[in-house]
This record gives structure tokens, sequence and C-alpha cells, in this order.
């Protein structure tokens, strides 16, 4: 349940990221990418990290996933960005 | 052949069918599945033996053979028996108003074995009972004294004396602890079972958890389908080449005591002979008159047991002291013992004195002493004659439905399917007049032919069968609406009302294909992957799909051809073809991060119910049993629990519930899984206190097992379905647009997960099955919205994407909404007229429809923009229309679309083109202008062979459009400088 959570807040905040320049690398699908594994990725370290299992949901573990989605999001972005300097 | 000719003969024949089907409705009867004839219905699960080691086609279909025929033997006729999957196994026995015989009849196994005793008793057991005749020594006696003493079975009463001096133990902790302190036997091929797993109590003295299992995994998932922890107890693995075994004592009359409570022994596992060689059980009266089963052995039985018994009895005579009489002789003979499914049915002496060369098979043998009526000597004797099963046979789910339920929820989908049907009917003619009539022509057509079909395979139909068949109306509208609104679109562009009709049918076919292929492929995903109940769903709407496809494009095409030259459809009004009454204008794909950031808060407002309030998963899942039942004598929730409580069940959640089947006083029950005797004991332990309505006795039950093998295949159908739709969509289209349709089901699985998660509505099997389909059947949005955007990129050669998408949209918005609305009208009616579970269906369906159309035009197609737009030929277009016009309109200019470009017109033909089309239609809308009318007097022809359209003669116009083009030369020249 806690991997639904995160992946589906991964989707929700990525939705937000058309207000964003397009410097994504892969430009919204790659910044969909970024945002999904960020939020699973980041959400399963804190969880296990906390010792609760995957199976135990709260409102915390919705939030988990936002630092995750930030992240992920920031390196596709990053990526994107060298990618179009080195074109330049 | 002439088209007129081909129209008739497309019509004769399927009048021809029509006929055909009506004969085959009249003549075949419906074969209803038994959620809607009422029945109990079993799956079971199919596990090795020693003797069977894997699971084979073989052995499965010999475990089918013996369930249909020895269910049959046990007065349980009309069964249902089909292999579902790789290992297990439906069983369907209509009309049975109770899981007790039923179940007992397909799975107990029947393997009866023999057993030479006191050879085979191990330590203990045989220092004490190995010797008939002789005295124990006194150590070990006491010490077993002790011990039934501690396990609170002091042995003063004669028949745990008896039991004690057999060697037995008091509980089954201390037998299996003894069997499994012995060496393995791997690979024996004449032990009667494999190594088996027992869990018990840590503490004394020590209750059975569960077990035997044939797997230690087995032992820590509860019948309620809950994980032990690891702690749960002492896990005791008792090897293969040695079995536990209970005995009851008997009276001083050898009458077996029923309710006395068993000594228990661990044995070595070498039979002498199984069931497999006994012939003609029958079931009969001893000399005194008790019940008795008797039977006689084959050829290889018959020696076997002559062996058997003459080394008993010359074990016997070798261990008496001189001659012996009979009855002296009964104390130190040897013991022969019938055990069946690991209990000791009768342990009969052999008499050396009577028996001293054995006894012959030739008379047969007897099971004598144990059975406390005629029918429960009958039921071994049935048991017997059924033969043993070759695999064992898990139970994993059982339902019992009541006739009376089972032929409202029928009354019920067939009120719904109608209902759906009348609303369908009334959208197609009051929006499409007479091609409506012809649609609902093809309708009624699709209904005849389909009905037959179903008689003629025949499909079981089944309630989400119903819920396929109502899905199917709304799919055969929707390929009528997409050739529809194309045929109008034709109208509009000037088209005489014939080539209107076979270009609207050429370029919309190519469209259903693509939809109706998704749609099959769903459903053939769900065919192979779902559990039994959601096949028949996969299988109605898979079938139903094909028909349409012959009834709403062949049948139509030859209806509509053979009067397209008739006064009927002189008219543009008759098809509603005439001035498009609404103009999509609008900028979707500027508009759409508005709708991105809904989208958005609808999903976190959906993880946040997810993360605090889950899912409802039902019983599918989480496994569990459910009764529904309809009391006569009015009581509220207390008294059923009380009752429950009556009949030894704790725990259950009882609930009073509205269901107009079954009256004004019924209740849901739910507990953790229950046996079927438990089931039994409710239903009785109710009628005893309230009395039950006739029919009135619903019963669900679903082990551990089935739920895993029910969320293992929802999940793989949904893996399976997206891989196959994206596959196709990138074969189809192009592997770009595969992405979005991706993205998009994402969108539209996650809504629905929190939207079920904030009702708090169940989630079943059927939930997730008409989900998936759906998913598969909203497509049909995305794949119109995509083909006409495949279909405008090579017709808007210097358009941005996001304006050829605009254009698109604003095309086909109303065909697309018109086919999401007709398809929510059928699924409407099911809602509210379909019943439960039906109205689940149609929740699931409803919830995919609305996300679905939403997301295919407000998600998929943006995101599609967004992707292309970075490819580099869209940046130059781009980069271009912003030089010569500063920002990028929402839609492109007339200018910039190019009818025909694929033909590898120049541009300046592109533009007299369109000039042309401006002109000839100046009031139709942008996308009617797509084609030109044909019944032109020059120009070339385009790749598709048809002319097209010329500009009649308007001097000024040419002209203004001369200036256009050299205006829009001078730009590019200027981008390109810069």
């Amino acid at each position: 349940m806690a991997l639904l959570v995160w992946f589906t807040m991964g989707i929700a905040l990525w939705h937000f990221t058309v207000f964003l320049p397009d410097h994504f690398w892969q430009g919204i699908v790659g910044a969909f990418l970024g945002a999904t594994i960020g939020a699973v990725a980041f959400g399963a370290i804190v969880e296990i990290a906390s010792g609760k299992g995957l199976g135990e949901t709260d409102v915390s573990t919705a939030l988990t996933a936002i630092p995750g989605v930030a992240i992920g999001l920031a390196i596709v972005y990053a990526i994107g960005m060298r990618q179009e300097q080195a074109v330049e | 052949m002439g088209n007129r000719r081909k129209h008739v003969f497309v019509l004769l024949f399927v009048l021809a069918l029509i006929v055909l089907s009506g004969i085959v409705i009249a003549s075949k009867p419906t074969k209803l599945g038994l959620d809607l004839k009422g029945g109990v219905q079993l799956v079971l699960q199919g596990r090795p033996t020693p003797q069977q080691p894997t699971l084979d086609n073989g052995s499965m279909e010999r475990a089918v053979d013996i369930i249909r025929s020895g269910c049959d033997q046990l007065g349980v006729s009309e069964i249902e028996v089909a292999r579902v999957g790789s290992d297990q196994i439906q069983v369907g026995i209509p009309g049975a108003t109770s899981v007790g015989k039923a179940t007992e009849c397909a799975t107990k196994p029947a393997r009866l074995f023999f057993f030479d005793w006191e050879p085979n008793l191990i330590g203990r057991e045989f220092t004490i009972g190995g010797h008939p005749g002789r005295e124990p020594p006194k150590g070990p006696v006491t010490e077993a004294s002790e011990e039934w003493k501690e396990a609170g079975r002091a042995p003063t009463g004669r028949a745990d004396q008896e039991l004690l001096a057999a060697g037995a133990y008091p509980t089954e902790y201390a037998a299996a602890k003894l069997a499994s302190e012995q060496k393995p036997r791997p690979n024996c091929e004449n032990c009667s079972q494999s190594t088996t797993f027992y869990l018990f109590e840590k503490k004394e003295p020590h209750k059975l958890i569960d077990g035997p299992e044939f797997t230690r995994e087995d032992l820590f998932i509860s019948p309620s389908g809950r994980k032990r922890p690891a702690d749960a107890g002492i896990v005791l693995k008792v090897p293969q080449g040695t079995i536990v075994v209970s005995e009851k004592p008997s009276d001083s009359k050898g009458q077996v005591l029923e309710n006395a409570e068993p000594g228990w022994f661990a044995l070595e596992d070498n039979p002498a002979l199984s069931g497999t060689e006994i012939t003609r059980p029958k079931q009969e009266t001893d000399e005194v008159g008790a019940p008795n089963v008797t039977f006689g052995f084959t050829d290889n039985g018959r020696k076997a047991f002559q062996e058997v018994t003459r080394q008993i009895a010359q074990r016997g005579a070798a261990s008496a002291i001189g001659p012996s009489s009979t009855e002296s002789a009964e104390q130190t003979s040897g013991h022969f013992a019938v055990i069946l499914d690991n209990e000791v049915k009768t342990r009969p002496i052999i008499n050396y004195a009577q028996n001293p060369d054995g006894i012959d098979g030739r008379t047969g043998a007897q099971i004598s002493g144990g059975f406390n009526s005629p029918s429960e000597a009958q039921n071994l004797a049935s048991f017997l004659q059924r033969g043993a099963l070759p695999i064992n046979l898990n139970l994993i789910s059982q339902s019992q439905v009541s006739a009376t339920l089972g032929s409202e929820a029928l009354h019920q989908g067939i009120k719904a399917g109608i209902i759906g049907l009348a609303l369908t009917v009334l959208f197609l003619l009051i929006f499409y007049r007479l091609l409506g009539l012809v649609a609902v022509t093809a309708l009624a057509a699709y209904g005849v032919i389909f009905f037959a079909l179903i008689k003629l395979i025949p499909i079981t139909l089944t309630l989400p069968g119903i819920a396929g068949l109502v899905l199917t109306i709304g799919v055969t509208a929707d390929s009528n609406i997409v050739i529809f609104e194309r045929i109008k679109e034709e109208v509009r562009a000037g088209r005489s009302m014939s080539n209107a009709i076979a270009a609207g049918y050429r370029r919309g076919i190519a469209t259903i294909i693509d939809a109706n292929v998704v749609t099959l492929l769903t459903a053939f995903v769900l065919f192979v992957l779902a559990t039994a109940g959601v096949k028949g769903f996969a299988f109605v709407l898979g079938v139903g799909t094909i028909v349409s496809l012959l009834t709403a494009v062949v049948f139509t095409q030859a209806l509509l051809g053979s009067m397209s030259r008739t006064r009927l459809l002189r008219s543009p009004s008759a098809l509603g073809a005439t001035r498009q009454s609404v103009r999509w204008h609008f900028d979707f794909m500027g508009a759409s991060r508005w709708f991105f950031t809904l989208s958005g808060c609808i999903l976190i407002v959906g993880a946040l119910a997810l993360a605090t309030k889950q899912l409802n998963l039902g019983i599918d899942f989480k496994s569990g049993t459910r009764v529904e039942v309809a009391l006569v004598k009015p009581t509220d929730e207390e008294g059923v629990r009380t009752a429950l409580q009556n009949a030894g069940i704790s725990g259950g959640e009882v609930q009073k519930e509205s269901n107009p089947g079954l009256g004004d006083n019924a209740f849901l029950i739910q507990s953790k899984t229950l046996e079927p005797s438990q089931i039994n004991e409710i239903q009785k332990q109710l009628e005893r206190e309230f009395g039950i309505e006739a029919n009135g006795f619903d019963s669900t039950s679903v082990g551990p097992t089935f739920g895993t093998t029910v969320a293992n295949s929802a999940r793989n159908a949904l893996i399976f379905s997206l891989l196959i739709i994206c596959a196709y969509i990138a074969f189809r289209f192009d592997p770009k647009f595969a992405v979005p349709v991706l993205i998009a089901i994402f969108h539209d699985i996650l809504i629905t997960a929190g939207v079920y998660s904030l009702t708090g509505r169940e989630v079943s099997s059927g939930t997730v099955a008409a989900f998936l389909t759906i998913l598969g059947y909203s497509l049909y949005d995305t794949i119109i919205v995509f083909d006409r955007i495949r279909e405008n990129m090579p017709r808007m050669p210097r358009a941005a994407f996001s304006q050829i998408v605009n254009r698109s949209m604003s095309e086909v918005l109303t065909r697309s909404l018109a086919t999401s609305f007709t398809t929510l009208l059928s699924v409407v009616a099911l809602l509210i007229f379909g019943g439960a579970t039906l109205g689940d269906f149609a929740f699931a369906m409803m919830v995919g429809i609305v996300s679905g159309t939403y997301s295919s035009i407000f998600i998929a197609s943006p995101v599609l923009t967004a992707w292309k737009e970075r490819e580099p030929g869209f940046i130059r277009r781009r980069e271009r229309i912003v030089a010569a016009d500063g920002s990028v309109s929402a839609f492109a200019d007339e200018g910039d679309l190019a009818m025909l470009s694929e033909d590898g017109e120049t541009d300046a033909e592109i533009e007299e083109e369109v000039a042309a089309q401006r002109e000839t239609q100046p009031k139709a809308s942008a996308i009617a202008t797509a084609e030109p009318p044909p019944e032109t007097d020059g120009g070339e022809p385009s790749s598709n062979g048809e002319p097209p359209a010329v500009d009649p003669a308007s001097a000024a116009r040419r002209e203004r459009n001369e200036k256009r083009r050299a205006r829009r030369q001078q730009r590019r020249k200027h981008g390109r400088k810069r």
C-alpha cells in the first residue's frame, strides 16, 4: 500500500511540473520518471530506515514522497540542463 | 461485383443470420451460471502426493473425472467440473443448498491403505503394543501412563486404557514429535504420503494450530488469510516414510466411540496395499445387523492381501507357545489396519488359528464396527467406489448462492440491459436521426445474433457475463458513432451522400479497428490470466466485440449503401448533418496546465485517502467468509451474533442488510474463513433459532491461497494489458504515442483507486476486471484523438504540434464525448438497476469511463504535445511561427492546413486547395474542411485517388491567396536570415 501511496504522490506532484521551464531530460516524460522513481525510492528508504512495514500507511507516508519527488525532479532537471548546455 | 450487388448480398447474408439466430434462440436453452440459478461453487487447488510428485495434465484430468463421476455416485447430480489454469479445479453444483456434502464429495481424498499394524509401530509404541499377548515391560508403560496423565487424560476409562495398551500417544504433538525424529526415506514410491508439516502451540499440551500441510509456508497462513508470526508455535516436520495416524477407541462390542478423543500413533509408512487394489465396495450389514462395507480385490490386491495376512498369521503362530484354540489365538494374533485419510477405520486381528495361511482375498474383505449408521457406511462405500484422488485437493474458495437470489440477479441484469439499450437507442435516434435508426437496426441485429451465439457455443451466462454484454451494447453503438460522425463531416464538406457514406466508412474503419483491437486484447488478457468468475466477462466482451464489428460496420454499410440513392438520404438534415451546432474552438493545449493542476490536486487527495483510509479489499483478496441470510423471525444483529456464538463461531461481523431479494429480515455475516462444516453449523443454528426463508442462505468463502491467486492474476492482467496495449499503439501509431497512453492509464488507475479509497467501496476481483476492461475500452477516446492527430500531421506540415493537436481535438471532441456518453448510458443503467454485484461492476466502469475520457483529452494529448514539441522538426516550426507571427496561436492559420500533403503536392497546390476549401465551405468547421468534395471539375488527384477541390473561379480570392503565399515565403526567408 505504501508503494501505491508514494507512486500516487509522485504522479500527483509531477502534474505541477507544467509550470516549470521544460529543461528536464526527455521533457515531461523524463520529469514523470524522475518524480515517480524519486517518490518511491525516497519513500522506501525512509520507511526501511524507520523500521515501518510497507503495509502500514498514514499521512506521513504520503508526505514522505514529497522530498523524493523534489530530488528526482532536480536530478532530471540537472541532466537536462547539462545536455542543453552541451548542445549549445 | 458492383457496390449495389455487394450491399444486397451482405444484407441477405445478415438477414439469413438473423433468421438462423431466431431458430437457435427458440430451440436452444440458455446456460445460466450458478450465480444466476443458484447452487454451490468450489475452487480446489491441486497438490502433489508421493505417488504423483508433479501436477501434470493426466493427474489433473483424472482428478476431474473422479470428482465428476464420484459426486454423481454420491447423489450430487448435474455437477459441472472444469479445470482452471494449471493447478485448479472449479466444481459447480447447481441447485445444491449446502456446501458440506458438495465439498466433501469433491475434496475428500479417500485415500485408503492397508497396513500390517505391529511391524510398523515405532519406538515405545512397538515396545508396548507390538507384541500381542505378551505383557509389555513396566518401564515404558509407566512412562506412557504418566504422559497420558500429564496430557489430562488419565487412562482410567476403558477407552483410554485400550489405547494405552496399544501403545498410543495421548496427543498428536507427542506422536508427531516421535515421527519427526525418524529418518526420511526420500523417493519412497510405496509411501502413502510425502513430507508433512505440523504447527503446535508452544505451551502445554501443545495443541495443534495447523497441519498437516505439505509445505512449511502453508502453516503460517491462517484460514482467515492472515500471516502468522514466525514464532507462532513449534513446527514439526514429519519426513517422508513416517505418518501420524489417529484411532478412536471402541466399546466392548467393538463399536467405535465416535465422540471419544482419539489416540495417536507414529507409523512407518509401509502400506501392504492401497485402495486402488480393491473392487466393488458396497454397504451391507454383518451377521449381527450392523452396517459394514464389503469389497473385493483386484488380482494383485488379492495376492498382496493374502500375503500380508499370511505374514501376520505366521508371526502370531510363532509367538504362541504350543497349540492354540481359536479363542486363545486371538490374544496373540497380530492386527491388520485399514487406514482412510490418516484415520484408522478398523484394526481387526488376523486369527492364525482360523487363517493359518492368511485370508484368501477371493472372498473379499470387509470394514465393520466403525459405523454408527448405514448411511455412514454407505458414504464410505461410495468414496471407495469413487476411487482415491491421485492428488491432494485443497479447498481455496467456496460460494453458495440461493436460487431466489440468483433469479433476482438475473432479473435485475435483464432489466438493466433493457434500460441501457433503450437509453442508447433514444440517444442514437435523437442525435443521428436516420443514421440513428440504422444504428438501432444494427443493434437489434447484434442483439439477436449475439444471443444466438451465447446459446449455440454455449456461453454460460453469469453476472459478470451480463455486465460484459451490456458493455458490448456501448461498444456497438460507439462503432456506429465513429462512422456516422465521419459521414457527417464528409456531408458537411460537400460530398454527395453515396460518396460521403463510402468515405466515412473507409476512413472510420481504421479508427474502429484500432479501438476494437485494444478492447479485444484486453478481453483476451483477462480471459487468459483472470480467475474463473472474470473469464465469463472477458469471453462475452470478446465475442460481443467481434459480432459488433460485423453488425456495426459491415451490416450498416450495406444498409446505408443500398439506401444512399434513395429519397430518404437526400437531405443532410436526415442525418443530422446540417450546420455543425457545436463548434469546439478551445485552446486545449493552452488550458492543459490548469487541467494538469486539477488532476494533480485530485491525485494528492487520492494519495492522502489511500494513506489514511487504504482500500476496502473484499474477501477475494483478503480471504474470509461472507454469509447472507434471510431469516423468518425478526431479530437484530445481537440476536444473530448470539446464534453465531452458539454455533461456535466468534469474532464475526454482523450487519442488517437491505436486499430486496432477501426481504426485511436479512443479515450479512462476515468472518475469517470458515470450514464448510462451520458454515453448515451456522445455517443449522440460524434455522433452529429464527428459521431461514426458502432459498435464503448464501455463502462465499475464500481461502488465503485463492486470495493470493486473485491478487496475482489481477497484477499480471494489469501488466500484460498495459504492455500489449502500448505495443499495439507503438506499432499502429508511433512509439512516442504509447508513452502518453501509459501515463494516462496510470492517471486513471490512481484516480480510481483514490475514489475507491475515499468512498470506502469494496474492491473485489470483479471490480479489478471491470476496471481493466474499461481501461482498454477507454482508450477508444485516446485512439480517436490520436488517430486524428496522425491524420492531421501530414496535412499541417507547417503547424506547431500544439496546433495540430488543438485542431484534432476540436474535430473529434464531439465524437469522443458521444462514444463515452453512450457507454455511460449502459453503465449507469447497470449501476442503478443492476443490483449489488452488477452495481459493483458498473461503478468501476463508470469511474473508468469518466477518468479515461478526461485523461485522453487533458492528459494524454498534452503530454504527447509537450514531448513531440521537443523534436527538432517541431522546434523549427515553432520558431518559424514565432518569427512570423510573434507567437504561436492556438489554432493554425487556415493557410497552414495542407489537405493532401502526403501525395507530394507543392505548397502552392496545397494553398490553392485550402483557399478552395474555404470558399466552398465557408461555414463549415475547421475540421469539416479536411476533405475536398469529390464532385469537382479539376485538380490533381490525390494519393487516395480522390480529386481535390477546386476554387469555383473566384479570381479575387485566388489573387488574395497568391499574395498570402508570397508573404509567407518572405517570412520564411526572413526567418532563415535570423
